[in-house]
C-alpha cells in the first residue's frame, strides 16, 4: 500500500518525463477513448433504442445487440488488432486507436440500446393513451412523453456502459496504446507494484468521477416529475406535477430517492439486468 | 497431428482438429474458472443481500461499496490476488477469488433488490398464516425473488466468461491463450484460426452457461413459465 | 420540459467533444514531448521512436543505459512488448523507426533490417541456459539437460525461430524434430524418478526450448508437466521461487541482471562465473549452451542508410 502512495506522490509521475507521459496526460488519453466511444455507442444506439421501443418492431435487435455481451473484449482487440495492422502504417497512435475504440463502441452498445429500448417500453400505457387522447401525433407521444420517462433508464444504461468502457479501456495497453492500463501493465513488466496497483487505482478513481459527472447530468436532465425528487417549491409547479402520473416506477431508496434503480424489474427489462459488467 | 497448419489463415476447424486435446483442455478450463465464481458468489451474496435488505439503512452503503469494487481492472486484481490470499502466483484460485469479487459485488444488490420486489401482499399473507421469518423467506421470498436474482445470474456468468479471457496474459492456462498464441503467430501477416477458434468457443460457452441458467431458473418457477420465456 | 433535455444533451456533447480534443492531443504525443524535445534536441536518435517492452524504460541496458553508455536519447519510447508481434509490425509498419528486438529473431532477415553494433557492450552476453530449482537438480536430470546444452547454437535458435514464427509450424513438433537431427531421442532412464513442471516465457523461442527440455526428459524417463507462455520473467520468476514450476530456458544476462541489478559482467563467461554467487539458494543454473540470443537495436534498412547507421553510437551524432 506504501509503495502505492509513494508512487502517486511522485510529482514527476503526474507531469511525466520526457521520454515518458505522465499520469495527466494518460488520464486525459484514457478519457478520451472512453468518451470517443461512448459517443459512437450513443449516437447508434440511442435513437435505435428509442425508435425499437416506441414502435415495439424488430425486438430481435435488441436481443442480438445483448448476444454482443458474451464476446470476449481481449480476444475481439487482438483480433481486430491482428486484422488492423497490416492496413496501417506511419507513425502515431491510429494502428492501436482504431482496434480499440471498435472493441470498446461494441462494449457500451448492449448496456445503452437495451436500456433505452426498455425505458420506453416501461413507459405506463395509461400516459400514452392520455397523450394520444391529447391529440399529440406519434413523434410528440415520444418526444413529450416516451423520452422523459425513459431517461432514468436511459442514463442507467450511459452510466454502467461508462463504467465498463473506463474499466475495459486498461486493456488497450495490451495492445500498445496509451491509458492508464499502461501504468497497470508497464507496472506488471518492470516489477513495480506501486506503479500498477496506483495504476488501478487511478482507474477507479476516473471511473466514480465520471460517474459522478454522469449522476449530476442526470440530475439537471430528468424531471423531477420523474425522478420523484421534489423540493417543496416545485411540487406547485404544476407541469411537472402532472408528469408523475405517468413514472414508470416508484423511487427507491433514500428520501430524496436521488439515484433512480438501476436494475430493472419488469418482464421488458428482465432481459437486460444492470449491465454493469467489469472488464480490462 | 499435423505441423503445418500455416497454410488456411481462417481455417479454424483445421486448427481444432490439429489442437483438439489441447483446446479441450483449455475449454474446460475456462468452463470452471467462469462458473465457480458464480456458485461461490450467489453463495456469499445472498446473506448480504438480504441482510442489505432486511435493515434498509445497509442498502446504500453496500450499493455503493459493490459499485466501487466493479471499477477495479481485472487485470489489476488477478495480480494483486497473490499478495492478499498468499496463493502462487500462478495459482488459478486468484482468478477465481478475483472473479467472486466482482460476482458478490454484482448479486449483493440483484438479491437486495430481488427480494425488494416481492409483493408486499404476498408476505403479509404469509405472516398472517403463521409462517416463521425462516419459512417465509424460502417458501415464499425466495421463491419470487427467483427471476431477478436469475436476471443477475446471467450478467454475472456472461461477463466471467469474458473476464476469465484476461487471465491469459498473466500465464493462467483457459481460451484466451489461443488469443496470444495467435497474437504471436501474427507477426508476418494476420493468423485468424486459435484467435477466431477462442471468440467462437467463448461466445459459444457465454450463451451455453447462459441458457441453462434460464432454464434452471424456469424449472425452479413452474407459475412463472408465461412470463418468464425469453 | 424538452429544452430542458435539449440544453442538457448539448451540453453533454460539447463536454464530450472537449475532452475528445485534449485527449487526442494528450494520447498522440505519447512521448510526453512536441515534435523537437528541447535540450539534445539535435542528435539522430532525437528525431526517432524507439519501440520496445515496457521493462526496458526502466531496464538498466534499456533506455537509462543507452544514455548513459551511448549518450542517446530517443525522440519517443513506445511500450510495446518483447520482441513480439507489436514491435515487429510497428517497425514494419512505420510506428517506430528502431526497436529492442532479439539477435534470433527470423524477421530480421526477412524484411531486411539492420542490427546495430554495440562496441560499448551496453547489452550483457545471453546464453541459453536451463534454470531449475535446486532440489530438483539431480544428476540425472542433469545430465540429460546439459547434453541438450552442449548441442544447441545460436544458428540453431534462428532456424527453430523460423519454423515457429514465420511457418507457424507446431513449437512441439519442432523441438522433436531437432532432438531427433542432434540424435538426443534415445530413450533412456537417465532421469526416472523425477517429476518436472517445465515453464515457459510468452515468447515462441523460450515455448520451443522449453519444449525440447521437456521431450528430452521425458524421452529419458522423467514425468514432466508443462506450463507454457506464462509471461514475462517479473511473472514467472516468483512461480519459479514458489515452486508452482521447476524449471525454465532462461538467458544468462538477464538472469543475472534480474538477481542483482548492479551486476557489470558482460562476456558469456563472466555472467556464466557470476550467476551462482547471484541466485538465490534454491535455483541453480546447469551448463549454458554457446547459443545466443541478446537484445539488440534493430532499424530498418532505409532508417539506417537514410542516417548513415551502423552502430548504437551512431545515433548520438548530429543528423
Amino acid at each position: 500500500m506504501n509503495d502505492v502512495l509513494l508512487w502517486l506522490n511522485d510529482p514527476q509521475n503526474w507531469t511525466g518525463t520526457r521520454v515518458t507521459p505522465g499520469i495527466v496526460a494518460q488520464a486525459t488519453a484514457h478519457l478520451a477513448y472512453t468518451a470517443v466511444a461512448l459517443s459512437i455507442a450513443g449516437v447508434i444506439a440511442f435513437p435505435l433504442g428509442l425508435v425499437l421501443g416506441h414502435t415495439g418492431r424488430a425486438s430481435w435487435l435488441v436481443s442480438v445487440a445483448n448476444g454482443l455481451r458474451a464476446l470476449p473484449t481481449v480476444g475481439l482487440l487482438i483480433l481486430l488488432y491482428v486484422m488492423v495492422s497490416p492496413l496501417i502504417s506511419g507513425r502515431g497512435d491510429a494502428v492501436y486507436l482504431v482496434p480499440t475504440e471498435i472493441a470498446l463502441v461494441l462494449l457500451a452498445l448492449p448496456a445503452i440500446l437495451a436500456n433505452t429500448y426498455a425505458g420506453v417500453r416501461n413507459v405506463s400505457p395509461d400516459a400514452r393513451d392520455a397523450a394520444r387522447g391529447m391529440g399529440m401525433t406519434g413523434r410528440q407521444v415520444l418526444f413529450r412523453v416516451e423520452l422523459p420517462n425513459a431517461l432514468p433508464l436511459v442514463f442507467s444504461g450511459l452510466r454502467s456502459a461508462a463504467l465498463q468502457v473506463i474499466a475495459t479501456a486498461t486493456i488497450a495497453a495490451y495492445v500498445g496504446l496509451g491509458g492508464l492500463g499502461r501504468y497497470v501493465y508497464d507496472g506488471l513488466a518492470s516489477r513495480d507494484f506501486g506503479q500498477m496497483a496506483g495504476g488501478a487505482v487511478l482507474v477507479a478513481a476516473l471511473a466514480l468521477l465520471v460517474d459522478l459527472a454522469l449522476s449530476l447530468l442526470q440530475r439537471a436532465t430528468v424531471s423531477r416529475g420523474v425522478s420523484g425528487r421534489f423540493s417543496r417549491r416545485s411540487t406547485r409547479d404544476s407541469r411537472s406535477a402532472a408528469v408523475t402520473v405517468v413514472r414508470p416506477e416508484p423511487p427507491r431508496g433514500g428520501p430524496d430517492g436521488g439515484r433512480s434503480p438501476r436494475q430493472a424489474t419488469t418482464p421488458a427489462a428482465a432481459l437486460t439486468p444492470s449491465g454493469d459488467h467489469p472488464s480490462g | 497431428m499435423n505441423s503445418e497448419n500455416g497454410s488456411a489463415p481462417w481455417d479454424v476447424f483445421g486448427y481444432f482438429a490439429d489442437h483438439r486435446a489441447e483446446v479441450l483442455d483449455l475449454l474446460w478450463a475456462h468452463t470452471w474458472l467462469s462458473v465457480l465464481p458464480v456458485v461461490i458468489g450467489l453463495l456469499v451474496a445472498f446473506p448480504i443481500g438480504w441482510l442489505a435488505r432486511r435493515y434498509r439503512w445497509a442498502y446504500a452503503p453496500v450499493v455503493s461499496v459493490s459499485g466501487l469494487l466493479y471499477t477495479i481492472p481485472s487485470l489489476a486484481l488477478f495480480v494483486v490476488m497473490p499478495t492478499l490470499l498468499g496463493t502462487q502466483i500462478l495459482d488459478p484460485v486468484n482468478v477465481v477469488a478475483a472473479l467472486t469479487i466482482y460476482t458478490i459485488a454484482l448479486l449483493v444488490r440483484v438479491v437486495a433488490d430481488g427480494l425488494a420486489a416481492v409483493p408486499e401482499d404476498a408476505v403479509q399473507a404469509a405472516t398472517a398464516m403463521g409462517f416463521t421469518r425462516l419459512q417465509r423467506l424460502r417458501t415464499v421470498e425466495l421463491p419470487l425473488a427467483v427471476p431477478v436474482i436469475a436476471a443477475g445470474l446471467r450478467v454475472a456468468m456472461v461477463a466471467n466468461v469474458s473476464l476469465v479471457a484476461i487471465a491469459a496474459t498473466i500465464g493462467i492456462p483457459q481460451l484466451g491463450q489461443l488469443f496470444i498464441t495467435g497474437f504471436q503467430l501474427s507477426v508476418t501477416g494476420p493468423y485468424y484460426p486459435p484467435i477466431v477458434l477462442g471468440i467462437v468457443l467463448s461466445v459459444a460457452l457465454a450463451l451455453l452457461l447462459d441458457r441453462s441458467i434460464v432454464l434452471g431458473a424456469r424449472l425452479i418457477t413452474p407459475w412463472q413459465r408465461a412470463t418468464a420465456a425469453r | 420540459m424538452n429544452r430542458r433535455i435539449a440544453t442538457a444533451l448539448t451540453g453533454g456533447t460539447a463536454l464530450l467533444t472537449a475532452l475528445t480534443a485534449c485527449g487526442e492531443s494528450g494520447s498522440s504525443s505519447a512521448g510526453g514531448g512536441e515534435s523537437t524535445p528541447a535540450g539534445g534536441g539535435d542528435t539522430i536518435a532525437a528525431e526517432l521512436v524507439l519501440g520496445g517492452p515496457p521493462e526496458f524504460q526502466t531496464r538498466p541496458d534499456g533506455v537509462p543505459g543507452l544514455e548513459e553508455v551511448y549518450g542517446v536519447t530517443f525522440g519517443e519510447f513506445r511500450s510495446l512488448d518483447a520482441g513480439g508481434p507489436l514491435t515487429i509490425n510497428a517497425l514494419a509498419n512505420g510506428q517506430i523507426d528502431a526497436a529492442d528486438v532479439f539477435t534470433t529473431d527470423p524477421n530480421i532477415a526477412a524484411n531486411d533490417w539492420v542490427v546495430l553494433e554495440d562496441p560499448e557492450n551496453l547489452f550483457a552476453a545471453q546464453n541459453v541456459v536451463p534454470l531449475i530449482s535446486t532440489e530438483e537438480a539431480t544428476d540425472g536430470v542433469a545430465a540429460v539437460l546439459n547434453a541438450v546444452s552442449a548441442e544447441l547454437t545460436t544458428e540453431d535458435l534462428i532456424a527453430l525461430n523460423e519454423q515457429v514464427i514465420i511457418d507457424r509450424q507446431d513449437p512441439a513438433a519442432v523441438a522433436g524434430q531437432w532432438l531427433a537431427e542432434k540424435g538426443l531421442d534415445a530413450t533412456g532412464t537417465q532421469a526416472a524418478g523425477t517429476d518436472l513442471t517445465i515453464g515457459s516465457a510468452n515468447f515462441p523461442e523460450n515455448i520451443t526450448l522449453a519444449n525440447i527440455y521437456a521431450q528430452a526428459l521425458q524421452a529419458q524417463g522423467a514425468t514432466v508437466e508443462t506450463q507454457l507462455n506464462i509471461g514475462s520473467r517479473e511473472v514467472y520468476m516468483p512461480g519459479l521461487q514458489d515452486g508452482s514450476i521447476d524449471l525454465i530456458p532462461e538467458y544468462t544476462g538477464v538472469l543475472l541482471e534480474y538477481f542483482d541489478e548492479e551486476a557489470t559482467a558482460v562476456s558469456s563467461e563472466e555472467v556464466y562465473a557470476a550467476l551462482p554467487e547471484a541466485l538465490p539458494e534454491n535455483l541453480t543454473v546447469l551448463e549454458q549452451s554457446e547459443a545466443q540470443d541478446k537484445d539488440a537495436i534493430v532499424v530498418t534498412r532505409e532508417t539506417a542508410e537514410e542516417y548513415g547507421l551502423t552502430s548504437i553510437a551512431d545515433l548520438a551524432e548530429q543528423p
